[in-house]
C-alpha cells in the first residue's frame, strides 16, 4: 500500500474535510459573523493595502527572532515565497467574499504550515501578531473615535477566529490522515505463521483482533495448516491489547475451524488475570486449550505430538569423525 | 514508564481504537485507585464489553469511568451511555448466551459478574445507560 500522503486536490479540500457550505454557514453564525462585518472588513481594504509590507516584514522579523522558528526558513528563497503568500493572505482579509474559495485558500495555508512542521503555537502566534498590529493601525486611523476603531477590530477578530478554526482543522485532519495510514500499515502487516518444526505452527498475534482481522488471520492459518498438514497450532495472544468476549469468540471460531482441518489449537499468552476475567465473563477456556505462555504451549504440543526434549548428555562423547559413511559405499 | 494521573475518564466511542483507549485509560484509573491486578483486569474487561456493545448496537456513545465513594467504601464506576436503539427486553439481554448478533451473548451477563453493582436503564428508541461499579476490597 502507498504509505505516502495523498495530495488533496485543492478544489475539493473543503468538502474533503467535511466543510460543506452548511457547516461553514454554521461556523459564521456561531462567531456572529454577518454582513455588517463583511462591510466593515471591506472598508479596511485601504488600510491593509497600505500597510501590508510593513506588517509582514515586522511579523517575520519577530518570528525569526525566535531560534525555534529560524530553522524553518533557512532558505532565503523559501522565506521570500512565504512572505509573498502572507501578504496575499493579509490583504485577502479585507477583500470580502468569505466563501468557498476563501476557505480553500485558508485550508491550503494551514496544510502548508502543518507540512513544514510549524508548531500550532507559532501558527496561533501569527494571528495574535496581526491583531496587535491592526489594532494599533486602527487606533491611528480613527483618532478620537475609539468606538469606530473597535467595531472594525471586532469584525476582524471574528474573521481571524474563523481562519484559525480552519487552520487548526487542517492540522488535525492531516495528523488524522497520517495516523489512519499508519494504522492501515500496521493492520496489513500480515501475521506470520511460523513453522517451529514439522507439523507444528506458531501464530503470534500482535494488535487489535477485530472481526475483519480475525477472518483474515483464520484464512491465513487454515491455508498454512493445509499446506504443512499441521497437527498442532499455537496461537499466541501476548500481543493482543484487549482480550474480551469478542476476542474470545474470534479465537473460539479459529480453534473450531482449525479442528475441522485436523489441527489442534493451543492458545497461549493469556495472563492469569485475563484468563480469570474471561472465565468470570463465562467463556469456556477449556475449548481454547489455554496454556499460560508460549513455552508451556510448546511443551503441551510436544506431549500431543509425542516428542520428548532431552538435554545432550556431556558424558557421552560426541562422535567427531564417524569415518567413511557406510551408506556412501 | 511514568503515567500522568487520571482523575476521570470520558471517552467518545466511535471506533475500535476508542474501545482500546477507554479500556486502557480505565485500567490506569483503577490501578491508581489501588485495585489489584485481577480487579484491574476485570474492570478493563467490563469497559471493553460495554464499549464494544455501544459500537456494535448503537454505533456511537461514550464511556465514563470515575472513582466513587459510598460510606467507607471506595471504588470505580463505569458508565456506558448511548442514544442507540435501546434494549427491548433487559431481562433477556442479561441471560447468558442471548445475542441478537449471533455472538457469545456474554457481554452483559459477564460484565454483571465482573463488577459488584450493575444497572441497566434502557428502552426501545431511547438509548441505553449502563452503570457498573467495582468496590475495592
Ligand atoms: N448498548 C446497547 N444498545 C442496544 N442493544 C444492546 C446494547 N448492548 C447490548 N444490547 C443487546 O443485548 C444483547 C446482549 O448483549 P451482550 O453483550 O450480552 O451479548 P452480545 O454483544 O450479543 O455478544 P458478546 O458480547 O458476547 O460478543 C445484544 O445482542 C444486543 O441485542
Ligand atoms: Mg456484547
Amino acid at each position: 500500500m502507498a504509505a505516502t500522503r495523498q495530495r488533496v486536490h485543492a478544489d475539493d479540500l473543503a468538502d474533503s474535510i467535511g466543510l460543506g457550505s452548511e457547516e461553514l454557514a454554521m461556523r459564521k453564525r456561531f462567531l456572529e459573523f454577518d454582513d455588517d462585518d463583511v462591510q466593515r472588513l471591506e472598508g479596511m481594504y485601504g488600510l491593509t493595502h497600505e500597510h501590508v509590507d510593513a506588517v509582514i516584514e515586522a511579523f517575520y522579523e519577530h518570528l525569526l527572532s525566535f531560534p525555534e522558528t529560524t530553522s524553518f526558513f533557512r532558505d532565503p528563497r523559501l522565506l521570500e515565497h512565504v512572505k509573498g503568500r502572507q501578504k496575499n493572505y493579509f490583504i485577502r482579509l479585507t477583500q470580502g467574499d468569505y466563501d468557498h474559495d476563501y476557505v480553500t485558500d485558508r485550508l491550503r495555508l494551514g496544510s502548508i504550515h502543518e507540512r513544514i512542521g510549524l508548531p500550532v503555537r507559532s501558527f496561533l502566534g501569527m494571528y495574535a501578531f496581526y491583531l496587535r498590529q491592526i489594532a494599533a493601525l486602527l487606533v491611528q486611523e480613527h483618532p478620537g473615535d475609539p468606538e469606530h476603531a473597535f467595531q472594525k477590530f471586532h469584525s476582524l477578530t471574528k474573521l481571524l477566529f474563523f481562519d484559525i478554526g480552519l487552520g487548526v482543522d487542517m492540522y488535525i485532519h492531516q495528523r488524522e490522515r497520517t495516523i489512519a495510514v499508519q494504522q492501515d500499515a500496521i493492520r496489513e502487516l500480515s501475521t506470520p505463521v511460523l513453522t517451529i518444526r514439522d507439523r507444528l505452527l506458531v501464530l503470534p498475534i500482535i494488535g487489535i483482533l477485530d472481526t475483519s482481522r480475525a477472518q483474515q488471520l483464520t484464512e491465513e492459518l487454515l491455508r498454512s495448516i493445509r499446506e504443512s498438514r499441521a497437527q498442532v497450532v499455537i496461537l499466541d495472544v501476548t500481543g493482543v491489547p484487549a482480550v474480551d468476549s469478542a476476542v474470545a469468540n474470534h479465537l473460539l471460531q479459529t480453534v473450531e475451524a482449525s479442528r475441522l482441518m485436523g489441527a489442534q489449537v493451543i492458545v497461549t499468552g493469556l495472563s492469569a488475570s485475563v484468563a480469570q476475567a474471561l472465565v468470570t465473563l463465562g467463556v469456556d477456556l477449556t475449548k481454547l486449550n489455554a496454556v499460560g505462555d508460549l513455552q508451556g504451549g510448546i511443551e503441551v504440543a510436544n506431549g500431543i505430538m509425542r516428542y520428548q526434549v532431552v538435554a545432550i548428555d556431556d558424558t557421552i562423547p560426541e562422535v567427531v569423525d564417524a569415518g567413511p559413511d557406510p551408506e556412501a559405499g | 514508564m511514568s503515567r500522568t494521573p487520571v482523575d476521570d475518564v470520558c471517552v467518545a466511542i466511535r471506533s475500535d481504537a476508542d474501545v482500546v483507549a477507554a479500556r486502557s485509560l480505565g485500567r490506569s484509573l483503577a490501578e491508581q485507585h489501588g485495585f489489584g491486578t485481577t480487579d484491574v483486569t476485570m474492570i478493563a474487561t467490563a469497559i471493553s464489553e460495554l464499549a464494544r456493545n455501544i459500537l456494535k448496537y448503537a454505533h456511537e456513545g461514550e464511556i465514563v469511568v470515575e472513582t466513587v465513594e459510598r460510606g467507607s467504601m471506595s471504588g470505580v464506576s463505569v458508565v456506558a451511555r448511548d442514544d442507540g436503539p435501546g434494549i427491548p427486553d433487559v431481562g433477556l439481554a442479561l441471560q447468558d448466551g442471548f445475542s441478537t448478533a449471533n455472538s457469545l451473548g456474554l457481554g452483559l451477563p459477564g460484565t454483571r459478574r465482573l463488577m459488584d453493582e450493575f444497572e441497566i436503564v434502557s428502552a426501545p428508541g431511547s438509548g441505553t445507560v449502563i452503570t457498573a461499579i467495582k468496590w475495592r476490597r
